[in-house]
């Protein structure tokens, strides 16, 4: 049974790169790439950009969204959730380009308006993600080191984000990866990033245009996504890896 | 060192858990918290260490009320034990082992020589573990390290809540005897719960058996089961409490009570060292392996024999002193 499900995974992970493999073969045999070959200052400055709008957006929202979270888990402010939850859910729910189209309103044409509207399109997942793992901390492990007399900094520090942090990461990575897409919505307000090339494609009918923004946004967000795996290895706790993975078998 | 004086606990306004609890645990004492499931074992424990406040009358601990003492210092002053054990899965056997002396600020080397001491005294090897982290033991070992964890800054008083409970039982009677060792060795203060009475019987200096909140009766094990203060008490402990209590006794104890007998040519003789319990003896004699025991101590000296009738004698002597 194990073994079947291995050598699954492994023929779905081979077809997977060999169609990747044939794609890149395919892009390059028509010069899909050629736009990136001809303007590479163009190119740096819009990735550059798009990276900029991604992590300034994702590190503002994290420095918000986890202490709200935390927040949100202390009994005494507990019932605020509903309140906190419920306006970082009307960030998510109004669509990106809507949520762009008002930040524009108020910050008018630029990056800062791009910035200010990811930031506000990803604080929901990372509180939402906050709030569940800090939960998930088993209530006699909490009544445990109360009884030891750990104060509630301590339980906080010590117990609670430690084993929160993968769910926190996650949290993260998922609001990141998603920003990496909405990013190329920036160019309608003006903050540049590879929309630029990727709407010139769309309006010209020029694949080499199109191809050149999109595969690179493509690219950065599995790059990410891999960043933040490792990330989780780094930062989380060996003894809880461990213990997922045990779990896990 | 424990005084519970005219204790009430009330939850949400309504909910009456403990009822004007009043009794003492001395020095050194190992009293167990007895009786069915939602009696108030949990509340009455928690409200030591102040888990739960006090909603009337108070607790006083080495002479000062608890409820006015600082939470957070009393508490690392108190070793805890949980059935669950509650070990810290981001820390390895040593951090979560020294959580205290940490909190405490001792220094790296005083921590080891503790952890390898502690371990050494749940039947850990201190180095095979250190690194190791709690998922990668078993359940008892888990709760052994628990126990360390409670005795790392050797507080003068425990609280144990159903420590054995989740393990299986053979676990837990090896557990349970390894931690009746320690404590001859240290002499705690342990308030423990427990809803089980062959542990109380074996473990307690004295049994606190709740009902509803209230207490029904307060008394050493043998006390308590040959002469239960009420109906609810006699029904809790069992039918065959005088059996029960017959592991309370050893042979020296009757010895020392009665008159023993003079070996009789006449009666098939078997051995029995005095201080094995009177329940083996009563064992033996009903199996017919012999109709008399000749009772030596441990030098092998043969001090008399005892007979069954010399054995109910012995009973209805301690159910009539206890009176
Ligand atoms: N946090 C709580 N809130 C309300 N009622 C509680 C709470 N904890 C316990 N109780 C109630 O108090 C009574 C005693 O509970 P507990 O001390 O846990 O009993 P035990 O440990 O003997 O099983 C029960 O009726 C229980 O339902
Ligand atoms: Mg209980």
């Amino acid at each position: 049974m194990e073994r079947t499900n291995k050598t699954i995974a492994l023929i779905i992970k081979l077809i997977f790169w060999g169609l990747l493999a044939a794609f890149f073969v395919w892009a390059f045999t028509n010069s899909m790439f050629s736009t990136i070959v001809e303007q590479p200052d163009t190119f740096f400055r819009l990735l550059g950009e798009h990276v900029t709008i991604v992590l300034l957006s994702g590190a503002a929202a994290v420095l918000l969204a986890v202490p709200l979270g935390i927040f949100v888990t202390r009994p005494k402010f507990r019932k605020s959730e509903w309140l906190i939850i419920g306006i970082a859910n009307l960030g998510q729910t109004v669509p990106s380009l809507a949520v762009l189209a008002l930040a524009m309103g108020f910050l008018g044409i630029g990056i800062s308006a791009a910035i200010v509207a990811l930031f506000v399109y990803s604080l929901l997942p990372i509180i939402q993600n906050t709030i569940a793992g800090i939960d998930s901390v088993d209530d006699d492990m909490i009544d445990a080191a109360k009884g030891m007399g750990l104060t509630n900094s301590q339980i906080l520090w010590k117990i609670e984000l430690p084993n929160a942090l993968t769910s926190i990461i996650a949290g993260v990575r998922t609001a990141l990866v998603i920003n990496i897409g909405t990013a190329a919505l920036a160019y309608l307000v003006g903050a540049g990033g590879l929309g630029v090339w990727i709407f010139t494609g769309i309006r010209l009918f020029d694949n080499a245009f199109l191809m050149s923004g999109a595969v690179p946004v493509t690219l950065l967000a599995i790059l990410i996504d891999y960043l933040f795996k490792w990330l989780q290895f780094a930062l989380v706790p060996k003894g809880l890896r461990l213990a997922r993975k045990a779990q896990n078998s | 060192m424990i005084h519970f004086n005219d204790v009430t606990k009330v939850y949400n306004g309504n909910v009456k858990a403990i009822e004007n609890m009043n009794f003492n645990v001395e020095d050194g004492e190992l009293v167990i918290m007895l009786g069915p499931s939602g009696c108030g074992k949990t509340t009455l424990l928690r409200m030591v260490n102040q888990l739960e406040s006090i909603t009337d009358g108070d607790i006083m601990l080495n002479g000062k009320s608890v409820k006015h003492s600082n939470k957070i210092e009393m508490r690392r002053n108190i070793g805890y034990v949980i059935q669950s054990n509650g070990l810290f899965p981001n820390m390895n056997i040593e951090d979560n082992a020294m959580i205290v002396p940490n909190l405490l600020g001792w220094d790296r080397k005083k921590m080891r020589d503790r952890f390898n001491t502690l371990m050494e005294l749940v039947g850990l090897n201190p180095d095979q573990y250190r690194k190791r982290f709690p998922h990668e033991l078993s359940g008892g070992q888990q709760q052994r390290v628990g126990v360390a964890r409670a005795l790392a800054a050797d507080p003068p008083v425990m609280l144990m809540d159903e420590p054995f409970g989740a393990l299986d039982p053979i676990i837990r009677t090896h557990l349970q005897e390894e931690f009746l060792q320690i404590q001859k060795e240290l002499k705690k203060t342990i308030l423990f719960v427990s809803h089980d009475i062959d542990e109380a019987v074996k473990m307690a200096d004295k049994i606190a058996l709740l009902k509803g909140g209230q207490m029904m009766q307060y008394a050493e094990p043998a006390k308590m089961l040959n002469k239960p203060a009420n109906s609810f008490v006699a029904e809790f402990v069992g039918q065959d409490r005088v059996l029960k209590s017959m592991s309370l006794y050893t042979v020296k104890d009757l010895a020392t009570a009665l008159t023993l007998k003079p070996v009789s040519e006449s009666l098939e003789a078997q051995n029995i060292n005095e201080n094995l319990s009177l329940r083996v003896a009563i064992s033996k004699l009903l199996n017919q392996e012999a109709d008399q025991l000749i009772v030596e101590n441990n030098n092998g000296t043969n001090k008399g024999s005892i007979t069954l009738d010399l054995i109910e004698q012995f009973l209805h002597r301690e159910i009539k002193e206890s009176v």
